[in-house]
């Protein structure tokens, strides 16, 4: 029965890199397709001493979207006016190590690294860290239930500010 | 140390014509930054840390102000002090951890002992020093005078200083009170902390911090977000009373360069201005606390901290928002172009689990370093920045709503003028010429 459901590691790459390209693409009225209904896509702070198990809810996260601001964070980045993303960074979104980390009934959760290099004006930046996900099969289609993740930064000094979807 | 006050002003004030101008070299000159690391952050109270993130004796954390590594400790005998993380021995740093609770704090290198007072006891090793080596104390860490109003714990490095009480003065005061009464028990920081920066003089953001001018323009995507979100619901109407933003409220210096914008923005706020969106158990948590305070303080006292959106900047370097959020944000600079920005966020103890829930949301949607807000904030300062240093133009011009009364630190205008910061910057300049004292008068 869950044989349906599950997603294979090369599906999930697959997905992940798809994710990837729409974001490296500025297609992000497409990438906010990519989730849910009652998807979260959420990154925690920097001083998160338990960045996976921390409650959005219970403590400050750098950001934390459910599906109507993922919807909305789409749109607006897409706005002449969201003057911090005007124009376009140029960003590469290197996605790896993914490997599959367990299923439970419907969903699939998926871990993986990620590395986005991001030039805005003349100033390049980085932000890497670890992207768990879970994935569910929606028709034929693989559609995020959830993303979050945890930088490998004590800060984002170096970056500035985080204006760019991970 | 020494640095000396300038002669010449760099603001150019004109009470006839109803202009107030800032040479533009206030935001990049390295000179001027030396001047006022000497002048204005060596002689100021500068915000260190909430007494609810060390609630506990043992308690401490580490944090650094204006480049200066402390332990900010809750000492074994009950007191908030604060010292420099420094062995007085060779000079390693004696905590490394963010924080924690210990008795003591063990230096790695040698391995002397520190108590929580900071005092010396133990030099690991029988041999070579005379016994009495310390007997004057100049081995224990050196401390920081630190002072606290309302939880809100202050460091100055100038022993001399005026009061934490005197340097605040009745507005801030009144202000940080009202934040306070928003619980019935106490107000703690939460967990989590936003760590970013700015390539921008710390200035920059402290005039957009509790500017009500740049609201339409650069947030006009989060208004778009704000009229989406709400369009069909009964806060759809919230937004024809945006025209009331102006009409209640204003900008208000509040002495000694802390400033004030109060307004109306109708986004809600957790301590007691409900919207629908909330849904009707939340309602009775914020009529119920709303009712709380009319009790205790009367009609008008509660109706400001419930309904007013509060901008403020306590002079020179620690924004408090008290808006959909309750937020406190330090600014420290790091070199005439760029700063350091913390944030935290402010909430009362007693508050249930869905209604921080809602404030913490409310905080991320707008503010910090992936918000609808701050970010578009900061684009402003970054280009500001990188435009006025190779330019004629000499000036800045922070004129809007000038007043031609005597002291600009005490003026007050409307909304969306620039009256308050004038105050800020008044102060700024009074202190760089040394035309004003924060020290005790002996
Ligand atoms: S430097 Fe700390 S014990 Fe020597
Ligand atoms: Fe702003």
């Amino acid at each position: 029965m869950s044989q349906n459901h599950m997603i294979t590691r090369q599906e999930a790459e697959d997905f992940l890199y798809y994710e990837a390209e729409l974001l490296d693409d500025w297609r992000l009225l497409e990438w906010k397709e990519l989730y849910t209904d009652d998807s979260s896509y959420e990154v925690a702070s920097t001083d998160c001493e338990d960045p996976f198990n921390a409650d959005p809810a219970r403590s400050l996260f750098v950001l934390a979207d459910k599906k109507s601001r993922i919807d909305a964070r789409a749109v607006r980045l897409m706005k002449r006016a969201a003057h911090c993303e005007y124009p376009h960074s140029k960003t590469r979104h290197l996605y790896t190590n993914v490997r599959i980390a367990g299923t439970r009934g419907k969903e699939t959760r998926v871990r993986a690294n990620v590395v986005v290099y991001r030039t805005g004006n003349d100033k390049t930046t980085n932000f890497m860290g670890e992207m768990r996900y879970v994935l569910v099969r929606e028709g034929t289609d693989i559609r995020i239930k959830s993303k979050r993740i945890a930088l490998d930064l004590n800060s984002l000094n170096d970056a500035g500010q985080m204006t760019i979807i991970i | 140390m020494n640095t000396k006050a300038i002669q010449e002003s760099l603001i150019e004030v004109d009470k006839d014509c109803r202009t107030f101008r800032i040479n533009r070299e206030a935001y990049y000159s390295q000179e001027v930054f030396e001047m006022e690391k000497a002048l204005i952050f060596d002689k100021c109270w500068l915000y260190l840390g909430h007494r609810s993130e060390i609630p506990n004796k043992g308690d401490f954390l580490t944090r650094t102000v204006m480049g200066r590594n402390l332990i900010f400790q809750h000492s074994r005998k009950g007191e908030l002090v604060a010292f420099y993380n420094t062995c007085t021995h060779r000079g390693a740093a004696v905590c490394w951890d963010r924080k924690g609770n210990s008795k003591v704090h063990s230096c790695r290198y040698h391995g002397w002992v520190y108590d929580t007072e900071g005092k010396l006891k133990s030099m690991n090793t029988e041999t070579g020093y005379p016994e009495d080596i310390n007997a004057d104390g100049h081995l224990d860490l050196p401390r920081v005078r630190v002072e606290e109003y309302g939880g809100l714990n202050f460091v100055n490095f100038n022993d001399n200083a005026i009061s934490l009480y005197d340097f605040l003065g009745e507005q801030v005061r009144d202000l940080l009170d009202s934040i306070n009464a928003q619980s019935a028990e106490e107000m703690i920081i939460l967990p989590g902390e936003h760590a970013y920066s700015i390539n921008a003089n710390y200035k920059f953001l402290i005039e957009n911090s509790a500017d009500g001018y740049h609201l339409g323009p650069v947030h006009q995507t989060y208004l778009e977000f704000l009229a989406d979100k709400y369009s069909g619901t009964k806060e759809s109407g919230v937004f024809a009373k945006m025209a009331n933003f102006q009409e209640k409220g204003g900008a208000y210096a509040m002495g000694n360069g802390h400033f004030l914008l109060s307004s109306n923005v109708p986004t809600g706020r957790p301590v007691g201005y409900w919207i629908e969106e909330w849904g009707p158990d939340i309602k009775k948590e914020i009529g119920a606390n709303r009712q709380r305070l009319t009790d205790q303080l009367g009609q008008e006292r509660a109706d400001y901290i419930c309904d007013m959106q509060k901008n403020s900047v306590i002079f020179p370097n620690l924004v408090i928002n008290d808006i959909l959020a309750l937020t406190i944000r330090v600014i420290e600079p790091v070199s005439p172009i760029a700063m350091k920005v913390n944030a935290w966020c402010l909430a009362p103890k007693e508050e249930s689990d869905e209604l921080k829930e809602i404030r913490l949301d409310n905080f991320v949607s707008f503010l910090g370093p992936s918000g609808f807000g701050s970010p578009d904030d900061g684009s402003m300062l970054n280009s500001a920045q990188k435009s006025i240093t190779a330019c004629p133009t000499e000036w800045t011009e922070l004129s809007k709503g000038m007043q031609g009364v005597d002291d600009l630190r005490v003026a007050s205008g409307m909304t969306d003028d620039e009256t308050h910061m004038q105050g800020y910057w008044t102060q700024w300049d009074m202190l760089m010429r040394g035309a004003v004292s924060l020290e005790q008068q002996i």
